[in-house]
């Protein structure tokens, strides 16, 4: 018995091995890395000159406009995307007819399939001065400048993330009871109110997971600010 | 309501409209749309940088793929028999794996790779026998695989696990009773179930490796990856061969995620 239980702790370091030596050297190790380095001076040629100084933090005030930028484009492309995301959601869990639920779904998620970078560049069509700007002015209106504009970086974001943020709030008002908006109706509260009292009242649970899974990659986001509007860039050449 | 989904998928669907309609674009500018051809798909073809990267993409991929499978599902299994801190320390590693921004691991990984290449090379060369060249370590496919690895076993290990919680471990249980060696059970119990995770696993780690820009933009050194070169044929300026490598990246990945999907529920039904 005692052998036996020997051999199986040697099978799970075994098998968690590799996985173990790909956090240290590819995880672990850069972030170290990436500490130290915050802290170094900046050698005469440029890169890392050792020691240890605060100097690199007390700079960052320079770059204040990206810092403002991110702070503002991730909770403000999560708010639009939650108020374009749910209707849909709505839409798809409580409206729609069985037979073509699943196939609208796979609609939903088949963009986020292909390559994000050519979904983003496809905006500069779009937006750029050939698109609707040019419509609009085609239209009699006055053609105004859309690209590069913290729009347009809105308009990426949203985009690029609206599939994560219909997927969670579909699954959970799926689960919603119907009975409580028949209830709801039958009780002569008109729609409004049945949407507000019915579906709102738990918006901040039931948003929860869409909000995170639509949050989290924003704040990392370099190619959709990057393109769609360019100059004000959180990446910025 | 309808007229309203009607409008979002619209709005998800006319930028890869524009792409695919303006790839068959006739006239030499990327904005103006002047009669339909399919020429830019020959000159897309027959670009060698186009072809590098696209095999690039390809073999990096794929290791990816197989070996984030292979080492993630081992990782699964080995986590369910642990208890305790280390289990806690290593769902931690997970985690902040999966949702770490690629620029952030981008950046640290190129910084981290680049300092210890400094600092080994010299060192490889002292050691290395008189007369035969030492080797070179500089950034490239191990560098980009590595850290796409990072990401995509993480998110096998995720994957794996949840379909393990959900095993019917009796099943396991009753194949020991009925003295079936170890390794049998595994094979034929446990591999069963869990497959299907295995193979999603795969397909997702394909498609994230091969669609990835960021990362790869910092670790992968000369060796361009597709969504790279778009990236930098992008800053020269569209052109509708750049449409054209894009609408063949659609398709590609399309009939691929299709295909699996089709495999998968065929199977399932048995």
């Amino acid at each position: 018995m005692r052998e036996q239980s020997n051999s199986n702790r040697w099978l799970t370091v075994v098998l968690l091995a590799p996985t173990t030596l790909w956090f240290l050297f590819m995880l672990i190790m850069p972030l170290i890395v990436i500490l130290i380095f915050s802290f170094g001076e900046r050698a005469a040629v440029g890169g890392y000159g050792g020691g240890f100084t605060f100097a690199q933090y007390a700079n960052l005030p320079a770059r204040l406009k990206a810092f403002q930028n991110t702070m503002t484009y991730a909770p403000v492309g999560t708010l639009l995307s939650l108020l374009v995301a749910y209707p849909l959601a709505y839409y798809l869990a409580l409206k729609v007819d069985r037979r073509y639920k699943l196939i609208l779904l796979v609609l939903v998620i088949v963009p986020f399939w292909t390559s994000l970078l050519i979904r983003t560049y496809a905006w500069i069509y779009i937006l750029g001065g050939r698109g609707i700007p040019a419509m609009l002015e085609w239209l009699g209106f006055e053609a105004v400048r859309l690209i590069n504009t913290p729009g347009a970086v809105l308009v990426g974001i949203v985009y690029g993330y609206l599939p994560l943020m219909v997927f969670p709030i579909y699954v959970s008002l799926e689960k919603l009871d119907k009975s409580l908006l028949e209830a709801s109706n039958d009780l002569g509260g008109n729609p409004y109110r049945t949407f507000f009292a019915s579906h709102l009242a738990s918006l901040n649970a039931r948003c929860g997971h869409g909000l995170y899974a639509g949050f989290y990659p924003v704040d990392g986001r370099v190619s959709d600010p990057g393109f769609s509007g360019w100059g004000e860039s959180i990446l910025h050449r | 309501m309808r007229i309203y989904a009607v409008f979002v998928y619209l709005f998800l669907y006319a930028p890869i409209g524009i792409i695919v309609l303006f790839s068959f674009n006739a006239g030499r500018h990327a904005s103006e749309l002047r009669g339909l051809s399919v020429q830019w798909y020959g000159k897309a073809l027959s670009n060698p940088f186009v072809g590098d990267a696209f095999v690039t993409s390809l073999e990096v991929a794929l290791i990816v793929a197989i070996l984030s499978s292979l080492l993630g599902t081992a990782a699964a299994l080995a986590l369910q028999r642990l208890k305790g801190s280390v289990r806690i320390f290593f769902d931690g590693l997970i985690y902040v794996s999966v949702m770490i921004p690629g620029i952030v691991i981008g950046i640290a990984t190129l910084v981290a790779l680049v300092t210890v290449f400094d600092f080994l090379n010299p060192w490889l060369a002292s050691v290395w026998p008189e007369g035969v060249k030492p080797p070179q370590l500089h950034l490239g496919y191990t560098s980009v695989i590595a850290a796409h690895t990072l990401f995509t076993m993480s998110l096998v290990i995720i994957m794996v696990r949840a379909r393990i919680a959900g095993m019917d471990r009796t099943l396991i249980e009753a194949s020991m009773d009925l003295y079936a060696t170890p390794w049998r059970t595994f094979y034929q119990v446990t591999l069963a179930q869990i497959y299907p995770a295995i193979l999603a696993g795969f397909l997702l780690s394909f498609t994230f490796s091969f669609d990835d820009f960021i990362i790869s933009f910092f670790v992968a050194g000369s060796n361009t990856t597709l969504p790279v070169y778009i990236f930098s044929s992008i800053r020269r300026g569209i052109t509708p061969e750049v449409n054209a490598i894009g609408t063949m990246v659609l398709v590609g990945s399309l009939t691929l995620l299709m295909t699996a999907q089709y495999l998968m529920r065929d199977r399932g039904k048995h």
